[in-house]
């Protein structure tokens, strides 16, 4: 019988010949992107990569994750729906507002959204806050994952817009997509300065880490409202 | 104060209280085409913080949390899914087929070689090769069946190469069949760009050809977002590794991307390229901008860049030797 640790909410630690992150699948019998079941005790773990993944990764880096089981989640950057899969199970009573502004990755969101109730997804710029402002309600928690240069600015017009005071953000910046030129290191240390002080409203920096070796050149930031 | 929400517009007090609500009937087509509208509203948006959910039970849209968000959940959807369908644009289409035919291409000259390897061991003397090949073998099949009247018949009859049974021949000749068949998908393709980039980008055409255009909105994303480049960025599109290796380091910046493959850059000769490449790109911006912003055909394009590359070319007629010899000097101080 594998064995089961719980890590955060939601989020576990199956041994099933090796540790492997997993979370509760919200739809038993069923895989999102090829990932492992594995049953245990009449649940269904569904094992999440944390290479795919950057809050997977930031998970493994001992992150405070503050998901919770009602939260609401307003998920910028969300891809095919690889993590918003994992975050939809992990915030089984909660709601994900998933925002992506590919029409092409919208398409395998759509099918994914569409199976589970708990997942709103939103075709636009993460960067304009005021075109969907009118489908989303505060928020407790959000996740980016955008890789665009003005990551921090982003990151601060949506948490001004939507979320609440007491809310966390949580952030992957890749310095890649800032500045392909620059030492990484500069980078991270510039975002975190901008996400202090350069705009309204600023953060606290509870956490940053480098996401190696799950990401090359990337930084996990946990950071709440000054 | 006014607000606009996806299931309709409320008026507030002071407080913020509802004073007045108009709300949408619970269809979920109408919500989302509703939703849809209001994405480049700026005006009367909810302000900061704003409660829409308990907003929504307080004007009686809704009247359980599991009810608002089960609406919220389809109208998502519904929008999402009516704002995918809208965005297989022309110029999406184009990209499709231009990485279709690069697959084509691809699959065709790997299959062609094979059948010649393969083909070669029975009549290693014909000299075809490519669609040639295939549909000679599909005509004939073994090199016994070539009959006098044809121009091979003599290099057939004389041929060292083993004999085709006929279980290899009926293979052989599947084998050609489908390389013939992929020739000809190649033709119809890069028809279907050719009478594509005409409607959807005829001054691009018109300057790159249809198939550099093609191939340069594909690399872009979208015709929009080629118009959007400075024409620098058209001057290197598609060479990115060059491009970033001279950022990072201290690599000579690329002269030219893609755009190579235009005739007037790929003729010239090399000490004039770098100038040809950026008259070519700053022609190829506008033609671009031409066709996303107004549509209309400007003849007067081909005629600048012609006049431009005339300049060029008579300012500047021999390479320049004497740089050549002390710009050689420091380049290899730099790479140290």
């Amino acid at each position: 019988m594998p064995e089961v640790k719980k890590l955060s909410d939601g989020i576990f630690e199956v041994v099933k010949d090796k540790k492997q992150l997993a979370t509760k699948n919200l739809e038993p019998g069923k895989t999102v992107y090829g990932e492992k079941l594995i049953p245990v005790e009449g649940i269904e773990y569904r094992t999440w990569d944390p290479r795919r993944s950057k809050l997977g990764a930031m998970v493994l880096k001992k992150f405070n994750i503050p998901l919770k089981e009602d939260s609401k989640v307003l998920y910028l950057g969300a891809a095919s729906g690889t993590t918003v899969s994992h975050v939809s199970d992990i915030v089984s009573e909660g709601e994900v507002y998933a925002v992506e502004f590919a029409p092409r990755s919208m398409r395998d969101l759509i099918g994914l959204a569409s199976r589970r109730k708990n997942i709103h997804p939103i075709l636009a710029d993460a960067g304009k806050p005021d075109s969907y402002s009118h489908l989303v309600e505060p928020i407790d928690v959000i996740f980016q994952d955008v890789a665009q240069p003005n990551q921090a600015e982003i990151a601060a017009r949506n948490a001004v817009r939507f979320l609440k005071k007491d809310g966390y953000l949580l952030l992957s910046i890749k310095a890649r997509s800032i500045d392909t030129a620059a030492n990484p290191k500069e980078v991270f240390k510039e975002e975190i300065r901008k996400l202090e002080q350069a705009f309204e409203p600023r953060f606290e920096i509870l956490n940053a880490k480098d996401l190696k070796p799950y990401h090359e050149d990337h930084l996990g930031v946990l950071a709440k409202l000054r | 104060m006014k607000i606009d929400t996806w299931f309709g517009t409320i008026e507030t007090g002071r407080a913020g209280e509802i004073q007045e609500a108009r709300l949408l009937s619970k269809d979920i087509r109408e919500l989302a085409l509703h939703s849809l509208s209001l994405r480049d509203s700026r005006s009367d948006l909810p302000p900061e913080g704003f409660d829409l959910k308990a907003a929504a039970f307080d004007c009686g849209f809704a009247e359980s949390p599991a009810e608002y968000y089960f609406l919220l959940h389809e109208v998502t959807l519904e929008a999402a899914k009516l704002q995918v369908s809208g965005a297989l644009t022309p110029d999406q289409r184009i990209i499709q087929a231009v990485e279709a035919l690069d697959d084509i291409n691809e699959t065709t000259n790997a299959l062609s070689e094979r059948l010649s390897e393969w083909y070669g061991g029975y009549f290693p003397e014909s000299g075809l090769g490519g669609e040639d090949l295939a549909l000679f073998i599909v005509k004939y099949g073994s090199r016994e069946n070539v009959g006098p009247e044809a121009p091979l018949y003599s290099k057939a009859r004389n041929s060292m190469g083993a004999k085709l049974e006929s279980a290899d021949e009926a293979l052989l000749k599947g084998f050609a069949e489908s390389v013939c068949s992929l020739y000809e998908r190649r033709r119809q393709i890069e028809a279907y760009i050719e009478n594509s980039m005409e409607l959807i980008a005829p001054n691009l055409k018109l300057i790159a050809g249809p198939m550099l255009g093609a191939r340069l909105i594909s690399l872009a994303g979208s015709l929009g977002k080629l118009a959007e480049f400075p024409s620098s960025t058209v001057q290197v599109i598609g060479a990115s590794k060059a491009l970033f290796k001279h950022l990072r380091s201290r690599a000579p910046s690329p002269k030219h991307g893609i755009i190579y493959s235009h005739p007037l850059i790929n003729t010239a000769p090399w000490w004039v390229r770098g100038k040809v490449a950026r008259a070519v790109a700053s022609k190829l911006s506008l033609a671009a901008r031409i066709d996303f912003y107004s549509g209309e055909k400007d003849l007067s394009l081909t005629e600048k860049l012609e006049a431009k590359f005339l300049q060029i070319r008579t300012s500047n007629p021999r390479p320049p030797q004497k740089r050549q010899e002390s710009g050689a000097k420091p380049k290899k101080k730099r790479r140290k």
